[in-house]
């Protein structure tokens, strides 16, 4: 990674804003910070530890011309920002606080979920939470909380949005109240987008059904078979129509499998 | 008060309560170096703040569409982009009884802020007293918030402002 | 682990040598090659050096008029009249002298391509089999480009772009198959710039992709970008919206329709743009697309190595590009191979089949020699790497 671009960064936050980078993907790369842009009483501590909010910055690519580099830039970061405001609204549904939004310099600024998994298992997305399971790996706690995450899926499809990128790390696991059991929070919309097509649907569930087969074989089919039990339970909510609409998007995802066009997908 | 990326301009924001000329400050407000939010539009601490923090990311590139960044503040709180509608609906009108008063100070002078414009009590500028002094109802409406979504609490009503303030427009 | 001494060179040789043929597409191609036998295998993955030396790399290419294709039944013609000519060409600038004793393995490309050609080629393969009694290997017209690729850089385990006139692929091993991470979702790389080429009628020899990349050098407006549609899918691209909006462009411009105020002066009704101007956002936008899918696999494996091969990869301007990204990421590098490589020839058939042939994998009967024109890259068992 270069410093190049965690200097840019330094440079556009001031050093007011101390940054930690935790990592750089394809198209963005992100920080951790203490700060809050615009809102200082909002800095309360929990577990006596500070708030920590994320800095998402798409980086110009040198690569391309720097016409089509603003252009894309711009309307990605607008598309990402603009769906977790439009998701917030969907009732149930979990997706990280929006803090702010600088398009024209590739900046979205979000609140921080999850926290680090006890005995060094990581970050608490599901990956590295089934990964904790491993040894008890069907017990009631991991069956809800697939069952959850299902539902944020169901949630999301049947308002016609799709995520685009739906891997097991990209599905935040925050703890609730009582501490007891996890809910799961859907990050990362860069390639999300609205889409009432099925085959959008289709792949995404596709996509997690593979990431979860990848890494954690030994239990994919009953981890699979929980999800799709919770991705359902929103659509069956609806009565009949949703029942039909269901149908439609299963027999996709079962079309996909079977085209197996996306089989290479997860590394 | 500052905010962290731009150490060097100083924002004052007062709450008045029971003010008595508003029809005075907006016979003389073009004249007035502040900006003045009618409370009842304003829910949050975060709202007002994320809206001026808008405000200075369109100013350091250069993209300020109103004369200064007083009106801007007023612009940058819509979910529109039209100016006249904006200042319709979060600028002071007649009837206002509690008001915001903002001075944003780039030059790092001291505040020039003059309190005697507003005839009115000064309080703290929290949640608890902007919560007080909101219109739910207005805000759903001017944030075109559907009467199908419904908030367990004033910070989700919050939260959905945000989103409006910092996706107007772009 | 993996032996690719499992099948011993003929006649107590210490090398091997196999003979390619390669015909998917207006290209037909012969080459010879030798690999020496490795004295031992304990060096493990071995597949990306083995030491080629080539000793004859032919190449015909069968050319058309500008603002027309090759159609298959053509293309076939000039590959039957051509092949035995090229074959022996091939086999006397090698030095072969006697093909029965000298040759270990003949390899053919069994697809993807067009179909005819693709027959052509393989009648030519048997004949030459069952004429020399040596064995035959069918090979995957894209592995033969990659395997071909490892072994010129030695790129031990790079993300391939695979780019040429058929195929749009962005390709990454795993667990003993080439897996396909990205690809076109419509019309290939290739295939997008030559029927531009086509529109703009612009000769095909050398290449109409070569010739687009010159234009493109030439434009005189390089600040001011053509606005096209950037179609990315994730790891996927589409290409035919943007092919079909440029030629309605280049229409315009040819036909000098002054209502498209894009390409005409609103008041002077003067042209604004040129030729070169089209070819050079054509390349931009295709170009950038096409790395920014390649740079999404490398963070989704974890890989800091881009191999690009196929006919399209010999643009310097991908290579630039290419190299540009993978200088922002740690340990970034990209390597290319120059157009005796990317561009569609014998020898890398000859690479691919041999490994698999060293493997013992190898036509046992006739009937597996039938070609195919849809032939996925991860259908290939890749024996010969861990």
């Amino acid at each position: 990674m270069s410093q190049e671009i965690v200097d840019a960064v330094s440079q556009y936050l001031t050093p007011n804003v101390p940054i930690k980078l935790i990592s750089q993907g394809a198209e963005a790369v992100v920080f951790t910070t203490p700060v809050h842009p615009y809102c200082p009483s909002n800095e309360i501590t929990k577990d006596s530890k500070p708030v920590q909010y994320i800095i998402k910055y798409r980086s110009p690519k040198k690569y391309r011309h720097p016409v089509i580099d603003k252009q894309l830039t711009k309307h990605r970061t607008l598309s990402e920002s603009r769906l977790l405001g439009k998701l917030y609204l969907i009732e149930g549904l979990h997706v990280p606080k929006l803090i702010a939004t600088d398009a024209y310099n590739g900046y979205i600024w979000q609140e921080f979920l999850g926290e680090d998994l006890p005995n060094d298992c990581g970050f608490s997305n599901l990956k590295n939470y089934l990964w904790m399971n491993a040894k008890d790996p069907y017990n009631d706690v991991v069956k809800d909380t697939l069952f959850k995450v299902g539902e944020q899926i169901g949630l999301l499809h049947i308002n016609d949005y799709c995520h685009g990128d739906l891997t097991s790390s990209n599905i935040v696991l925050v703890r609730d109240t009582n501490g007891t059991n996890w809910i799961p929070y859907l990050i990362d919309f860069g390639l999300g987008s609205q889409s009432n097509m099925v085959e959008d649907k289709g792949v995404d569930l596709y996509v997690l059904e593979r990431a979860i087969i990848s890494t954690h074989s030994s239990f994919s089919d009953k981890y699979n078979d929980w999800l799709i039990e919770g991705f359902s339970s929103v659509y069956k909510k609806q009565g009949k129509g949703g029942v039909q609409k269901l149908n439609e998007v299963l027999k996709r995802f079962a079309d996909v499998r079977m085209r197996g066009r996306k089989r290479s997908m997860i590394g | 008060m500052q905010l962290p990326q731009f150490p060097g301009v100083n924002i004052e924001i007062l709450l008045f309560q029971d003010v008595s000329n508003a029809n005075d400050i907006r016979s003389k407000i073009a004249e007035l170096p502040y900006a003045f939010i009618d409370a009842r539009t304003i829910c949050s601490v975060e709202q007002l703040m994320s809206a001026i923090y808008r405000v200075m990311i369109e100013s350091k590139y250069n993209r300020l569409r109103t004369k200064s960044l007083h009106s801007e503040v007023l612009l940058a709180l819509s979910p529109t982009s039209n100016i006249g509608e904006a200042f319709k609906k979060f600028g002071i009108s007649d009837d206002t009884k509690n008001l915001i008063m903002i001075e944003i100070n780039q030059d790092n002078d001291n505040s020039s802020l003059d309190k005697t414009v507003v005839n009115g009590e000064i309080v703290d500028f929290n949640d608890d007293n902007l919560q007080k002094n909101s219109d739910v109802n207005a805000i759903r409406k001017i944030y075109k918030i559907d009467q199908s979504v419904e908030f367990e609490n004033i910070s989700e009503l919050s939260r959905a402002t945000v989103n409006a303030i910092q996706l107007r427009g772009i | 682990m993996v032996n690719l001494n499992t099948v011993e060179p003929r006649n107590g040789r210490d090398y091997y040598i196999a003979l390619g043929l390669e015909g998917s597409a207006n290209k037909l191609g012969v080459g010879v090659i030798k690999h020496p036998r490795l004295a031992s295998m304990s060096g493990g993955d071995n597949s990306h050096n083995c030491e080629v030396e080539i000793l004859s790399n032919i190449r015909d290419t069968y050319v058309t008029p500008p603002g027309e294709g090759f159609l298959p039944r053509d293309t076939a013609r000039h590959h039957r009249n051509w092949v035995i000519r090229i074959i022996k060409q091939a086999l006397e600038k090698a030095q072969i002298m006697d093909p029965r004793l000298d040759i270990d393995v003949i390899c053919f490309t069994r697809g993807p391509g067009m179909g005819a050609p693709l027959h052509s080629v393989a009648i030519a393969a048997r004949t030459c089999s069952l004429m020399w009694e040596v064995p035959l290997v069918g090979v995957n017209h894209c592995v033969g480009h990659i395997e071909m690729g490892r072994e010129i850089t030695k790129a031990k385990n790079p993300v391939v772009l695979y780019v040429s006139g058929g195929n749009t692929q962005v390709i990454a091993y795993s667990e003993n198959r080439y897996r396909i991470f990205g690809e076109t979702l419509d019309v290939a790389i290739g295939n997008c710039l030559d029927r531009f080429a086509r529109t703009l009628k612009i000769p095909n020899a050398p290449s109409p992709g070569y010739n687009i990349e010159q234009l493109a050098k030439n434009c005189k407006n390089k600040d001011k970008l053509i606005e096209l549609p950037y179609t990315v899918k994730g790891m996927d691209l589409s290409m035919s919206g943007i092919l079909a909006y440029i030629d309605s462009l280049a229409k315009d411009l040819f036909r000098g329709n002054k209502k498209n105020k894009l390409i005409f002066d609103r008041e002077t009704g003067e042209p604004k743009i040129t030729v070169e101007d089209l070819c050079y956002s054509l390349q931009e936008n295709l170009f950038a697309m096409l790395v920014e899918i390649t740079e999404r696999a490398m963070a989704h494996v974890n890989a800091s190595q881009v191999l690009i091969v196929g006919g399209v990869g010999s643009n310097t301007r991908l290579q630039e590009m290419m190299g540009q990204m993978c200088k922002d990421r740690a340990n970034g590098r990209v390597h290319a191979t120059d157009e005796r490589f990317c561009i569609d020839n014998g020898v890398m058939i000859a690479q691919a089949g041999l490994l698999q042939y060293r493997m013992g994998d190898y036509v046992k009967d006739l009937s597996e020699t039938v070609v195919t024109q849809k032939f996925r890259t991860d259908e290939v068992y890749v024996s010969w790497r861990e």
